[in-house]
C-alpha cells in the first residue's frame, strides 16, 4: 500500500486523539470565553487514572468508563471551587489561576506516582496489529479510531439535538440572553466545564496505552490541543473535529515528506491558518 | 540612646559582618553544583541525578576538614538556561565544582561557561564534541562517546547477524542524534549494511507513528534507535505495538539502563538490544559496593543515572583529595590520568581530551518469565573499550 496512503489512515488514528484532547477545550471557551490553561492537566489525571486502575488490576475497560467521570467530576468542584469567581475578570486572571491549578495537579501526580514514565499495557483483546496486505497497523489505533468517532458522534448530538446542546450553543452566542429566559447559567457553565474535563481525561485514558503515563505530559497536550482550537476556531465543535484531523495528517504526512519539520509543520498550518481565517476554519466572525 | 553617628557606624558594618559571615561559612564547605533539567521531559533523569550526588556527597562526609555539600539548579533541559544558572552560581557564590548536565547541548554549552570561570566541571553527556572539538581543560567527561557507542553496539549486532543488510534509522534532531548517526553510517560503509532510510525527529517529540510507518515501508532488517531516555521509550513501545519486533531486530544505542527498563516494562524489552554504559548486574567491586549503598538508600537497584553521577562527583571528591586543594587548577592536574574503581571496572581519565576510557555494553532483553529478580532485565552480550585516539578527536586542550 502507497506510504502516503499509510500515513493518511495513521494520521486520522492521531487527529481524532487530538480531536479528543481539543474539544472540551473549545466548547469551554466558546461558552465561557474562559481560557482554560489546566485542560492539559484533566488529560494527564486521566492518563494516571488509567495507570492506577491497571496498578490495582482493573480492567482498562473500567478504566475508559470510569476515569473520564472521575475527571469530570474533579474539574466540576475545580469550576465550583474556585474557576467560577473569575469568569468576568480579565483573561490574564484565568490564565494565572488554570496554570497555578495545572502545575498543583502536575506535582501532585509527581507525588503520588513518582517523576519516572510508566507503562500502561494495551487491553489483551487489542494486542497485536492488523494486517490487509500491505497495510498492518495496530488493532488498539484502529479501536482508539472507532471510539473516538463513536464519542464525537455522541457530542454532535448532544450538542445539536438535545434541548441541553441547544442551551450550550445559545450560551455560546449570549449568556445574559439564555439567562434572561429564566435558565441557570451557572449550572451549565459547571457541566460544561466538567465535560470538558471528561473528555480530557478520556483522552487521557486512550492515550496512555499509546505513549505510557509521565507526569508533563499535559503540557504537550495542552499545546496541541490550543492549536487544534485555534485552528479550528473557538467553540467550535465541527472545527476541532476538522482541526484534530488536519493537524493529524499534516503531522503524518510530513514524517515522510520532511521528517526533521513534522512537528514544525503543526505550528506553521496554525500560523497559515490564522493568516488565512483569523477566526478559524470554523469560527465565528 | 543611640545617637546619629553610631546608627551611621552600625549601619554600615552590619552588610559586612554579613558577607563576612557568608565567606567563613563557604569556607567551611566543600560545594558540588549539580546543573540538571528538574523540569520537563528529562526531569527523571535530573532526579536521578540529584539522587547520585547525594549520595557521593553524605557518603563521603568530610574533605579536607570541611563539610562536603551540594546544590541542584534546574536546566530545564534547555541549554540557555542551564549557562544562566552556571554563570550566577560561579559569580554570586563563587562555586567551582560541578557535576551534571544530561543533554549534550546543555552540557557543551555549561562546559564553556564553567571553562570561563576556571572551574571543573565533570559530566555523563555523550556528544563527541564535549571532548572533542569543543574540549577543555575545565571538562571532564564520564560517558562514552557517540563514537564508542555505536562501536560497541551497531558493529556488534551487525556481527552477531551478518545476514541483515537493511538498518533505518530514527535519529533525534540535534547534537548527540546527529553523532550517532554520522558514526552509524561508517559502521554500514565498512560492513557493507545498506542504509535503507533514516527520519529524524525534534527533541519535543512524542508521537512515532509517523516514522515507525516510514521504517515499516522500508522493510528493514534491523531498526536502530538514535534517540535517549524517554523519547527512545515512547519509540520503543509504540514500536512494539505496531508489530515491529516480530519482523526485524530492534537496536537502542544508548539506552537509560534500569530506569528505562523499569519504565518501559519486560514485555517490550523482551528481545531488543540495548546499549549500556553500565551495568548494574556486572561484578565489579564497584557495583557490589554501590548496590549495597544504594539499596540502603533507596530500597532499590542503582540505575544508569545515579550511577553515572555517583561516580562524577565522587570523582571531583577524590581529585580534590589528591590534589589536597580546592584550587580547580591542582584538581584538575590531579584529574588528568587519574585511575579509580569504577562501575565498570578500572577507569582511567585520559589526560589529552579528559575523557574517561571504560567499557560499554550491549544487553539483550530477556522475557519476565526469565528474570532471576526484579532488576535482571537482561543479559549482557558484548562489551568492550571503543575510544577515538585523542590526536582524532580534535581536542586541542588550551
Amino acid at each position: 500500500m502507497n506510504i502516503y496512503l499509510l500515513q493518511i489512515i495513521n494520521g486520522i488514528g492521531i487527529g481524532m486523539l487530538y480531536f479528543l484532547m481539543a474539544v472540551g477545550l473549545s466548547i469551554v471557551f466558546g461558552l465561557l470565553g474562559f481560557v482554560n490553561f489546566a485542560h492539559g492537566a484533566f488529560f494527564l489525571l486521566g492518563a494516571y487514572a488509567c495507570y492506577q486502575f491497571a496498578l490495582a488490576g482493573l480492567d482498562y475497560w473500567l478504566a475508559l468508563v470510569l476515569a473520564p467521570v472521575i475527571v469530570g467530576g474533579f474539574a466540576w468542584i475545580t469550576e465550583k471551587a474556585f474557576l467560577h469567581r473569575i469568569y468576568k475578570l480579565p483573561h490574564e486572571f484565568h490564565i494565572l489561576l488554570t496554570v497555578g491549578v495545572a502545575l498543583v495537579l502536575q506535582e501532585a501526580v509527581i507525588l503520588q506516582w513518582g517523576i519516572v514514565g510508566q507503562n500502561v499495557a494495551v487491553p489483551e483483546a487489542l494486542e497485536g496489529v492488523l494486517i490487509l496486505g500491505q497495510f498492518v497497523y495496530p488493532k488498539y489505533r484502529i479501536f482508539v479510531i472507532a471510539f473516538t468517532a463513536v464519542i464525537a458522534l455522541l457530542l454532535w448530538c448532544l450538542l445539536d439535538k438535545t434541548r441541553l446542546g441547544a442551551i450550550v450553543r445559545a450560551g455560546s452566542e449570549s449568556t445574559e440572553m439564555v439567562s434572561l429566559l429564566g435558565i441557570h447559567v451557572t449550572r451549565i457553565f459547571s457541566f460544561v466545564f466538567a465535560l470538558g474535563g471528561a473528555t480530557a481525561g478520556l483522552a487521557g485514558v486512550l492515550a496512555a496505552p499509546l505513549r505510557g503515563v509521565e507526569p508533563f505530559m499535559g503540557v504537550e497536550a495542552l499545546g496541541i490541543a490550543f492549536v487544534v482550537v485555534v485552528i479550528g476556531g473557538m467553540g467550535s465543535f465541527a472545527g476541532a473535529l476538522a482541526s484534530g484531523l488536519l493537524v493529524g495528517v499534516v503531522q503524518s504526512l510530513m514524517s515522510t515528506l520532511w521528517p526533521e519539520g513534522a512537528r514544525l509543520m503543526i505550528f506553521v498550518a496554525m500560523a497559515a491558518v490564522m493568516l488565512l481565517r483569523p477566526n478559524g476554519l470554523f469560527g465565528r466572525t | 540612646m543611640m545617637d546619629r553617628r553610631n546608627f551611621l557606624k552600625l549601619s554600615a558594618a552590619a552588610p559586612l559582618t554579613a558577607a563576612f559571615g557568608k565567606v567563613l561559612a563557604q569556607s567551611d564547605t566543600i560545594e558540588l553544583v549539580c546543573p540538571v533539567p528538574l523540569s520537563g521531559p528529562f526531569a527523571a533523569n535530573g532526579k536521578f541525578s540529584e539522587m547520585g550526588v547525594r549520595l557521593a556527597v553524605e557518603n563521603y562526609g568530610k574533605l579536607l576538614g570541611k563539610r562536603v555539600t551540594y546544590t541542584t539548579m534546574d536546566t530545564e533541559g534547555k541549554p540557555a538556561t542551564a549557562v544562566r544558572k552556571v554563570q550566577e552560581a560561579a559569580q554570586q557564590k563563587g562555586a567551582r565544582f560541578f557535576v551534571g548536565g544530561i543533554l549534550s547541548s546543555e552540557a557543551l554549552a555549561m562546559s564553556k561557561e564553567v571553562d570561563k570561570a576556571g572551574g571543573v566541571y565533570m559530566t555523563i553527556a555523550g556528544a563527541d564534541e564535549i571532548t572533542g572539538s569543543d574540549c577543555n581543560r575545565s571538562t571532564f567527561r564520564w560517558s562514552v562517546p557517540t563514537y564508542g557507542i555505536i562501536d560497541q553496539t551497531v558493529r556488534q549486532v551487525a556481527e552477531k547477524f551478518p545476514n541483515a543488510k537493511r538498518w533505518y534509522t530514527i535519529t533525534p534532531q540535534y547534537v548527540f542524534g546527529e553523532g550517532l548517526l554520522h558514526w552509524s553510517k561508517e559502521v554500514f560503509k565498512a560492513k557493507g549494511i545498506e542504509h535503507v532510510g533514516n527520519s529524524s525527529h525534534s527533541l519535543a517529540e512524542k508521537e512515532f507513528s509517523g516514522y515507525l510507518t516510514n521504517a515499516m515501508a522500508a522493510k528493514p532488517d534491523v531498526l536502530l534507535l538514535l534517540n535517549f531516555a524517554s523519547q527512545s521509550s515512547d519509540t520503543l513501545r509504540q514500536a512494539v505495538s505496531f508489530g515491529i519486533k516480530k519482523n526485524m531486530i530492534v537496536v537502542v544505542a544508548q539506552s537509560a539502563g534500569l530506569e528505562q527498563f523499569e519504565s518501559l516494562g519486560p514485555d517490550i524489552c523482551d528481545g531488543v538490544y540495548f546499549g549500556l554504559q553500565n551495568w548494574h548486574g556486572v561484578d565489579t567491586p564497584f557495583n557490589r559496593e554501590f548496590t549495597r549503598l544504594a539499596n540502603g538508600a533507596t530500597r532499590s537497584d542503582p540505575n544508569f543515572t545515579v550511577t553515572s553521577t555517583y561516580t562524577c562527583a565522587k570523582v571531583v571528591l577524590d581529585a580534590i583529595k589528591k590534589a589536597n586543594s580546592t584550587d580547580p587548577k591542582a584538581v584538575i592536574a590531579a584529574m588528568e590520568g587519574m585511575q579509580y574503581e569504577g562501575p565498570t571496572g578500572i577507569e582511567e581519565i585520559r589526560r589529552g581530551d579528559h575523557q574517561v576510557i571504560k567499557d560499554f555494553y550491549l544487553l539483550k532483553g530477556k522475557p519476565k518469565a526469565a528474570m532471576k529478580n526484579k532488576s535482571d532485565y537482561g543479559d549482557i552480550v558484548s562489551s568492550g573499550k571503543s575510544f577515538l585516539p585523542v590526536e582524532k578527536t580534535l581536542c586541542k586542550m588550551a
